[in-house]
């Protein structure tokens, strides 16, 4: 195999840089072990939720007070923007339009009823909660409690309160999961007999709370019909993954990359890398027979931080960076990995990869460790995505800055 | 201060032998109490390895604990098979073990009555196949896994169906006297705040490792040794029975299934206080090294977590004290009559033992009790069978049975434990409000996933029924779970309480702000179902 770039991992981050590369003109290759962060997140674009426990509301203003090793920092405040103007673009054109503005937190409404703060929200997540909200279950559905969703709103002082309607008989199996109920709601037919009973549940109701189950396979446009239907403003709920909002863009990344040429290898890891002095010239990875080795020019690792599989935290309290054994830093013992408290922070959380201000991976002393090896999203040091809520803007601020670096070199004309 | 209640009986400790004692005074028509500072079993009933002893373990060095092991073994297998396992055992013999320990093994098994059967390599490695190659033979004996939750909660719904009380979280502060005898028990009632007096004509000290806290309020001198056991829960059984090494016991020699998990065992080590539970890192590092010894996959596996426990080891008064090391101290019991002892009249004391014996360990006491007060009935607790006996031993694979049956995989609300909307509704409607309550009583939130999925969905379920948000409640029971892990996370399940972290704090931001912890604020300490750590 060869490519002029490899991307190494399937989150959101490897997704946007296979993509902008493969624009920019690069042939791209991508590696991956399995699904990423795209699955596991809350479906929207979190940009900088908070900073130092206390609510952000503007995002972009707020990246100066990062410290100079942020992520943010490193790629630049204008590469985040760009980050979120392409995304907007970009999601719009695959038919999943996003609410929001860079400069400014919105409310994302969970499945607990709280509202966490995010910058940019899909259309069936983004619909405001104003008024009386009926928040309604499918029953059956067990990732989502209309009592629990309903008690936590009012806690935030929102009017509301629970319902459920009973789904129309559909051949699924001896049980289902959101997945297969988004998939049922693909269904035209089947949407024509959901819509009476809830409208009926959204009766006197002026916002209608849904678990995010709304179709998965027709992006948007399965909410847009149930609304029209149901006649109620219709708005999902971010439950616990799988996120089905995440596999809809999952989706449209797939279809773009195919648009686009990008090869692709799922569901095997790259284990290890080749190198001829300071450059790697290409990948080993697993295969379904033998090692398979790619070669390329540049190589870029999205492959997340120990959440995602990119680092390996040892027993002894090292950390190892899992294919080109990159330098990261560890701790003197694994007592150290994680906090007192759970729902506290832990250093592990924002263990990772040093980079220089190109992206590169540096050693102890500061210096590339490759000349032709990126690290973006997760696997950078730095930041902490879950306590930050930062995890798709470093994605997309790191993805940008890549493509910028990674662009063709203009030839020269003749 | 106001009298609570009076009494014939109060039983001071709520482990399993307390509440042997509680049933075996019930059967005999003595009315008693039992109190207990926290809950039952939350002392060393519920933090130890689930081991049923067959004796093996005592059968060379002794073999009064052996011959008790197995007499006891057959009697709960009788009374109580809904809380057995019965997956029998195996002392397996690796290259530098000492051949002349396996010849001592097999005489002392005969000695003390205990049935071994001796099995080549090949065949020990059909029964175990996880077993190491380098295996030399191995020992079957009966062993098995017993869940002492199900066994306390069975023993105390006997008894109080039998009319005797059971007063959790009622901890002994003092005890009135009056001249050689005790008139009444002090109790601090941690509902209402107060203390209160139960008084009665005896009273029974059966708090185990804390007996001497208790010998102290009562003016007599009861020398325990705390000997602190770290165990090490694996996210899966690796075995299909108990796997022992076959060498004088040691850290590390022991395999026990128990429901879904291993539990590896374990340390033993002397420490000033039985309150000493903590975890260091090197004793979980060492666990896993030794017993991957027996089963070489056991190294790689992944950690759920750690917990210690505090055996109630009684070295009499004659006897050298300690040293480090206190397999030494016998793993017998005794029951000590303070009157002639201690010139206290009307107490006793029953020290020592294991969870195996309890019930023997009750039938004494209560022997020397009753012949004191003058009842005259006999112990029947080796005959009468427990409540729930009926449903016939436990069975790993029962739970997915029932849900086959039931088609009710739609309804799994933890599917690491096969925890069904059902039995969580049901247990609702019996008054449980806490996800702690809900854990301990059906297992929800003990599997690899560590709650991250069965958390709010229970949580949805409490909230169906009372409306509140119970986001205070998933927040402390988060917490709660959280405690004594950070010396087991590594490898898979970093990446697991990573994620938990992010669906709990990233997704539905969570971060415990402005809801205090409750049961820490109130020095509860964590329960340890068996099996579950």
């Amino acid at each position: 195999m060869r490519a002029d770039v490899v991307v190494v991992g399937a989150g959101p981050a490897a997704l946007a840089t296979a993509v902008r590369l493969a624009e920019a003109g690069r042939q791209v290759r991508v590696i991956a072990r399995g699904n990423g962060f795209t699955h596991w997140g809350a479906g929207a674009v979190d940009a900088l939720g908070r900073l130092g426990g206390e609510r952000v509301e503007r995002p972009l203003e707020a990246v100066g007070r990062l410290p100079e090793d942020h992520p943010y920092r490193l790629a630049g405040e204008a590469a985040l923007r760009d980050g979120l103007d392409w995304f907007a673009r970009f999601a719009a054109a695959a038919g999943l339009a996003h609410a929001g503005d860079p400069d400014r937190n919105r409310d994302q409404v969970t499945a607990l009823g709280v509202l966490r703060p995010t910058c940019l929200l899909p259309e069936p997540a983004a619909g405001p909660l104003s008024g009386r909200v009926a928040v309604v279950n499918f029953e059956g559905f067990r990732d989502f409690s209309p009592a629990l969703c309903a008690a936590g709103l009012r806690g935030a002082g929102v009017d509301a309160v629970p319902a459920s309607v009973p789904l129309p008989p559909w051949d699924h199996a001896r049980y289902f999961t959101a997945v297969e109920l988004a998939r049922a709601i693909d269904d035209d037919d089947f949407r024509r007999r959901l819509a009476p009973g809830l409208a009926r549940a959204a009766a006197g109701a002026d916002v209608v709370v849904v678990p995010a189950v709304l179709g998965v396979r027709g992006g948007h446009a399965p909410w847009a019909d149930l609304q029209r239907l149901v006649g109620t403003p219709l708005v999902e709920a971010a439950t616990a993954p799988p996120s089905i909002p995440g596999l809809r863009l999952f989706a449209a990344y797939r279809r773009r990359l195919d648009a686009l040429g990008v090869g692709w290898q799922f569901g095997f890891p790259a284990v290890g890398v080749e190198r001829d002095g300071d450059r790697v010239t290409a990948v080993r990875s697993e295969g379904a027979s033998r090692e398979v080795v790619t070669h390329c020019q540049e190589l870029v690792l999205a492959t997340g931080g120990v959440a995602g599989h990119g680092i390996e935290a040892n027993r002894d309290g090292t950390l190892a960076e899992v294919v080109a054994g990159l330098p990261v830093e560890g701790f003197p013992d694994r007592t150290a990995f994680l906090g007192e408290r759970f729902l506290g922070e832990h250093p592990l959380g924002a263990a990772g990869v040093r980079v220089d201000a190109e992206l590169r991976p540096m050693n102890a002393s500061g210096s590339p460790v490759h000349a032709n090896v990126r690290c973006v999203g997760g696997l950078l040091a730095g930041h902490d995505p879950t306590v930050e809520g930062s995890r798709e803007g470093v994605a997309l601020a790191t993805a940008t800055r890549t493509a910028e670096l990674l662009a063709p070199t203009p030839t020269p004309a003749t | 201060m106001t009298p609570l209640l009076e009494t014939d009986v109060v039983v001071a400790g709520g482990g399993v032998t307390g509440v042997a004692v509680l049933r075996d005074l019930a059967l005999r028509g003595v009315n008693a109490v039992l109190v207990e500072r926290f809950d039952l079993g939350t002392g060393t009933s519920g933090r130890w390895h689930g081991l049923l002893h067959s004796g093996a373990r005592y059968a060379v060095r002794d073999q009064e604990s052996a011959r008790e092991c197995i007499e006891e073994n057959t009697v709960l297998r009788r009374i109580a098979p809904h809380t057995v396992e019965d997956v029998g055992g195996l002392f397996v013999l690796l290259p530098g073990d000492d051949e002349a320990y396996a010849g001592k093994f097999v005489e002392g098994c005969q000695a003390s009555g205990i049935p071994t059967e001796e099995l080549s390599a090949a065949e020990a490695r059909r029964r175990e196949p996880l077993l190491a190659p380098d295996v030399k033979l191995a020992f079957a004996v009966p062993d098995g896994g017993i869940d002492s939750w199900a066994l306390l909660r069975s023993m105390a719904a006997d008894a109080e169906a039998r009319g005797s009380r059971v007063l959790v979280r009622h901890p002994v502060v003092g005890v009135e006297r009056d001249g050689d005898r005790i008139t009444a028990v002090r109790v601090h009632d941690q509902v209402a705040g107060e203390d209160r007096l139960i008084g009665c004509q005896w009273v029974v000290n059966a708090a185990g490792a804390w007996a001497g806290e208790i010998g102290r309020m009562a003016g007599v001198p009861i020398r325990m040794i705390a000997g602190k056991g770290v165990m090490v829960v694996m996210a899966s059984r690796y075995v299909r029975g108990v796997v022992n090494a076959c060498r004088k016991p040691a850290d590390g020699d022991i395999i026990v299934p128990q429901h879904q998990v291993a539990i590896l065992g374990t340390t033993s080590v002397q420490v000033d206080s039985p309150d000493d539970i903590a975890v260091p890192p090197a004793d979980v590092d060492r666990m896993i090294d030794m017993c991957a010894q027996m089963v070489p996959s056991i190294a790689s596996g992944r950690v759920l977590r750690a917990f210690a426990g505090s055996r109630p080891l009684y070295q009499p008064e004659s006897e050298d004290g300690g040293g480090g090391d206190t397999r030494e101290v016998s793993r017998t019991f005794t029951v000590l009559d303070h009157a002639g002892r201690d010139g206290l009249g009307n107490m006793l004391s029953i020290v020592g033992g294991k969870l195996t014996t309890c019930r023997q360990m009750a039938e004494a006491l209560v022997d020397r009790l009753a012949e004191r007060m003058g009842v005259t009935e006999p112990c029947r607790t080796a005959t009468e069978v427990l409540p729930g006996a009926d449903h016939g031993p436990h069975r790993l694979a029962a739970p997915l049975a029932g849900v086959e049956r039931d088609g009710a995989y739609g309804e799994l609300i933890c599917e690491c434990e096969l925890v069904t909307r059902g039995q969580v509704r049901a247990a609702i409607a019996d008054g449980l409000t806490e996800l702690e309550d809900l854990r301990r009583k059906l297992r929800l939130g003990y599997g690899p996933c560590q709650a991250a999925f069965c958390a709010w969905r229970a949580a949805g379920m409490l909230s169906e029924g009372s409306g509140g948000d119970h986001l205070g409640g998933l927040e402390r029971f988060l917490e709660e779970r959280w405690r004594g892990q950070r010396a087991t996370i590594w490898g898979d399940q970093a990446r697991q309480a990573l994620l938990n972290h992010a669906i709990y704090r990233g997704i539905f931001d969570l971060r415990g702000a402005g809801r205090p912890d409750e049961a820490a604020a109130a020095g509860l300490p964590r329960a340890e179902p068996v099996g579950g750590g």
